[in-house]
């Protein structure tokens, strides 16, 4: 345990340290990823207006809040890519860390948990900026503020064990970008990154709540932005945490597999 | 004359190369389907709640994506893979092969790189925007087809531009990757008409990221909302700006051969 | 004393797609593919004493790497059998992979935007090295490669040869018993070259570590290796001294000599290699050295005479080109 504890703060450490020198590269990626928010809002708050205020309950100042949180939800969101597990295994990399007495998984974990630590920190003064153009309507309480806390760090560890699952899809074929497409389309909708699941149909809603997406990703925002009952909240934190549990036995059996397919055929 | 020439040869080698990869056709068609269906998706939720957004109403705006998907296809296509080689042989120093070719190096990485399959995004987008037009009862107008035309080019053109100035800062600042996906993530403002956007993001779309340009303004041709004034305005800002990308290409360029003899 | 590497008829065969050309058999190529099976190592065996530093020779694709990626635990051998310190590699066990080490000339494991010392640090807690114990060696490589000026530098900003040295370091923090060593030196200058072979050399000596090292450059073999085995095709060529490799491949000596007036022909005494000026190059027959000499010097006027054993590249060189003739 100790081990392990000793390498997360190393890599973390190694994460801010590197991503340290790259403020501005960070933040136009930030800002790219800003855009798309910002459109939602934009677009949902005219129609709020439009409607005398208010649309499925949201006002404009609600929508505001949603799609800033949003931002940050999202910074959360950004793990290892399945692409870049294609890269990883085509350059050797891979090879490189199967070296290593460590489950190269918990270098990915640990070394973007260092990332967004910066990202968080970068994020605030966008925040802020949002904010006064926008003028969101958000009044957490101390127990929302708590979970949402924790809620963010699940979204990020459920999006990693998701997104590591389809990354291992390419040991088996590297003709995958297609389902990656169809997993981030699926996800776009079903998450409430698109805009807050309230506005989707019933069924969108009932589907919903059986994917990790909107544990991902709405839950987090919603635990801030709406008016949760803790035992809602709870609840959510609960999911979140299943994900998170059945996720990880899920790739570490998968891995097994993965990895004795890649010994046989090369690294 | 004979950089079109060198223009059109490596266009067919692109082609070429694409055809070897036709797999990748497949994805493309799929990705093309995906990004149509979120996108029509996205509409029928704001129309669902509203019969008009900014003054546009819901055939207005299929217009409007379908120039947004036709003009994306176009940037993928033939201008984001050019710049984003340049970028990545700024980084690693190997410019200097494409410099040493006898022809005018800006034109050179301009053509570089082609990706064929991108013509998927242009074709949908056509569909959707006829499937638009018959929406509306639009009636065959030559004046408004040239408009939307010579706006649709000037719109491609500014974009090019804009990459090119983005992407010749590479010269300074080392890593710039992120780039593409800030234009990815202003582009994709221009789903919709930039007059629903405030007015400081209204500039920023129209001025700083030609958007509103290379989307709004040839819809507008379209839709009868295109003024002379706008046109002008239009030509003489994409006059403008190919001719600054061009400047701070030179400048970058001379930098970059004094940093690495 | 037992061998701490043990293969015997070690073998990994790969199923490969074929393709052939043209557009149509590509396309084709989509729905229906067709394999070969290809031998990349094909029944080697051989034991490694504890201590030895080995070189591992062969042309590109004998099968060098895919064996050490099997002996490093990164490939299952289709069969036949390898032990390192009696572990199974293949199960990569943490334990085994704490007593060893891969270091691929081509591969960088530090982070590319931080001085060297940050990716050290790393190296420290995946290994669980303890910390006192990590200064200490880290220390006394920085101090043995020099390296004292470069480690708080980006290892970006650094030199090829710089940044293989600080890579040998990190990948050696651990004190691995054994190294695997995959051209450590290629590309790099003949200085850099010389000082990564003092390292590996005192390294060897300091930890008593086995090396198994590959390289293109017959300098490094030469200087650090005393046994070698040679691969070819996926098989065994060679496997022992390296004086006895040239023994055994090289018939022939170099004679030069420098004439004091041009000689129409000189194909009595050897076969010519190269005439520059006065400056003259022959190859002989071993056996028939001694004799040639004589008859140079008795009947021609010559100075300057030398005879030489033939460059080891060349007897390499020679080994695979005759070898390839005989597979054809």
């Amino acid at each position: 345990m100790k081990r392990y504890i000793d390498f997360y703060l190393s890599s973390m450490k190694l994460a801010v340290l590197e991503q340290w020198q790259y403020p501005i590269a960070n933040y136009f990626y930030m800002i790219g990823m800003i855009a798309e928010p910002v459109i939602y809002m934009v677009v949902w708050s005219t129609v709020a207006t439009q409607q005398g205020g208010m649309v499925g309950g949201y006002t404009p100042g609600a929508f505001a809040a949603y799609y800033i949180v949003w931002t940050l939800v999202r910074n959360m969101n950004v793990v290892f890519t399945p692409y870049g597990w294609e890269w990883r295994i085509r350059q050797g990399q891979l090879s490189m860390s199967l070296m290593r007495p460590i489950h190269p998984l918990h270098y990915d974990v640990s070394y973007f948990a260092g990332w967004k630590i910066i990202v968080i920190i970068l994020w605030i003064p966008l925040a802020f900026a949002l904010s006064f153009f926008f003028k969101p309507d958000l009044h957490p309480t101390l127990i929302q503020g708590a979970v949402f806390f924790f809620a963010i760090w699940f979204a990020y560890l459920i999006r990693t064990m998701t997104l590591s699952l389809l990354g291992m899809v390419t040991f088996w074929t590297t003709r995958v970008s297609a389902l990656f497409e169809l997993y981030f389309a699926a996800e776009l909708v079903l998450s409430g990154r698109l805009v807050p699941l309230s506005l989707m149909p019933d069924w969108v809603q009932r589907l919903a709540w059986f994917f990790p997406f909107r544990w991902a990703f709405g839950f987090p925002i919603e635990s801030l932005v709406g008016n949760m009952a803790t035992n809602d909240l709870l609840l959510g934190l609960g999911m979140q945490l299943a994900w998170i549990i059945s996720g990880a036995v899920a790739v570490s059996l998968i891995w097994k597999v993965a990895i004795r397919r890649f010994s046989a055929v090369g690294g | 004359m004979q950089g079109f020439r060198l223009a059109f040869s490596y266009l067919r080698i692109g082609i070429m190369n694409e055809f070897q990869y036709r797999a990748n056709l497949y994805i493309q068609i799929l990705q093309t389907f995906i990004a149509l269906a979120t996108g029509l998706i996205g509409l029928n939720l704001v129309f669902a709640q509203t019969s008009e957004l900014g003054g546009w109403n819901k055939a207005e705006l299929l217009a409007v994506m379908g120039v947004f998907t036709i003009t994306g296809g176009v940037i993928r296509a033939a201008v984001q893979p050019n710049m984003e080689r340049l970028m990545e042989e700024i980084r690693e120093g190997t410019l200097d092969y494409a410099l040493t070719k006898p022809a005018d190096a800006q034109l050179f990485i301009s053509v570089r790189e082609f990706r064929l399959w991108q013509m998927v995004d242009v074709l949908t987008g056509f569909v959707v925007l006829v499937v638009a037009l018959i929406q509306l009862n639009w009636l065959v107008d030559l004046w408004s087809v040239l408009g939307f035309l010579s706006a649709l080019v000037m719109g491609a053109v500014m974009v090019y531009c804009f990459w090119l100035i983005i992407t010749s800062t590479a010269f300074w600042f080392v890593r710039v990757h992120e780039i593409a996906n800030l234009f990815e993530g202003l582009y994709a403002a221009g789903r919709w008409p930039v007059d629903i956007y405030p007015n400081w993001l209204r500039y920023g779309l129209t001025f700083l990221v030609p958007v509103a340009f290379a989307v709004t303004v040839p819809a507008e041709a379209l839709t009868g909302r295109l003024t002379l004034q706008t046109w002008l305005v239009a030509l003489g800002l994409t006059v403008a700006l190919f001719i600054i990308s061009r400047v701070i290409w030179r400048i970058g360029l001379r930098n970059y051969s004094g940093a690495s003899a | 004393m037992s061998s701490v590497i043990s293969i015997s008829k070690l073998a990994k065969h790969y199923q490969v797609p074929e393709r052939e050309a043209g557009l149509k058999a590509a396309a084709k190529g989509l729905f229906k593919r067709t394999y070969k099976t290809v031998k990349a190592v094909d029944g080697i065996s051989f034991e490694i004493q504890p201590g030895e530093v080995v070189g591992f020779l062969g042309p590109n694709g004998a099968g060098k790497t895919t064996t050490l990626k099997m002996l490093s635990g990164l490939l299952y051998p289709t069969s036949g059998g390898v032990s390192v310190l009696d572990y199974e590699p293949s199960k990569r066990s943490h334990d085994y992979l704490r007593q060893i080490t891969l270091v691929m000339g081509n591969r960088n494991q530090l982070s590319w935007d931080l001085p060297a010392l940050d990716s050290f640090d790393l190296q420290r807690a995946i290994y669980s090295i303890p910390a006192d114990d990590f200064k200490r060696t880290r220390d006394e490589f920085i101090e043995m490669l020099d390296l004292k000026d470069l480690v708080q530098k980006p290892v970006r900003n650094l030199s090829l040869g710089e940044r293989m040295k600080m890579e040998i370091v990190g990948a050696l923090l651990h004190k691995p018993k054994i190294l695997f060593l995959d051209e450590p030196t290629l590309g790099l200058d003949v200085t850099m070259q010389k000082r990564i072979r003092t390292f590996i050399a005192e390294y060897n000596k300091r930890y008593d570590a086995t090396v198994l090292l590959t390289s293109h450059y017959m300098a490094d073999v030469e200087a650090l290796c005393r046994r070698v085995i040679v691969i070819h095709h996926g098989r065994l060529l060679f496997d022992g001294d390296l004086s006895k490799l040239v023994e055994k491949f090289s018939a022939f000596k170099t004679v030069g000599f420098t004439l004091s007036n041009p000689v129409a022909d000189l194909s009595q005494y050897g076969e010519v290699v190269s005439v520059d000026g006065l400056r003259v190059t022959m190859r002989v027959p071993k056996e028939k050295t001694s004799a040639v000499t004589t008859r140079l010097l008795n009947e021609l006027v010559v100075d300057d005479l030398t005879v030489e054993a033939i460059p080891i590249e060349d007897v390499i060189e020679s080994v695979f080109s005759v070898q390839k003739e005989a597979m054809e």
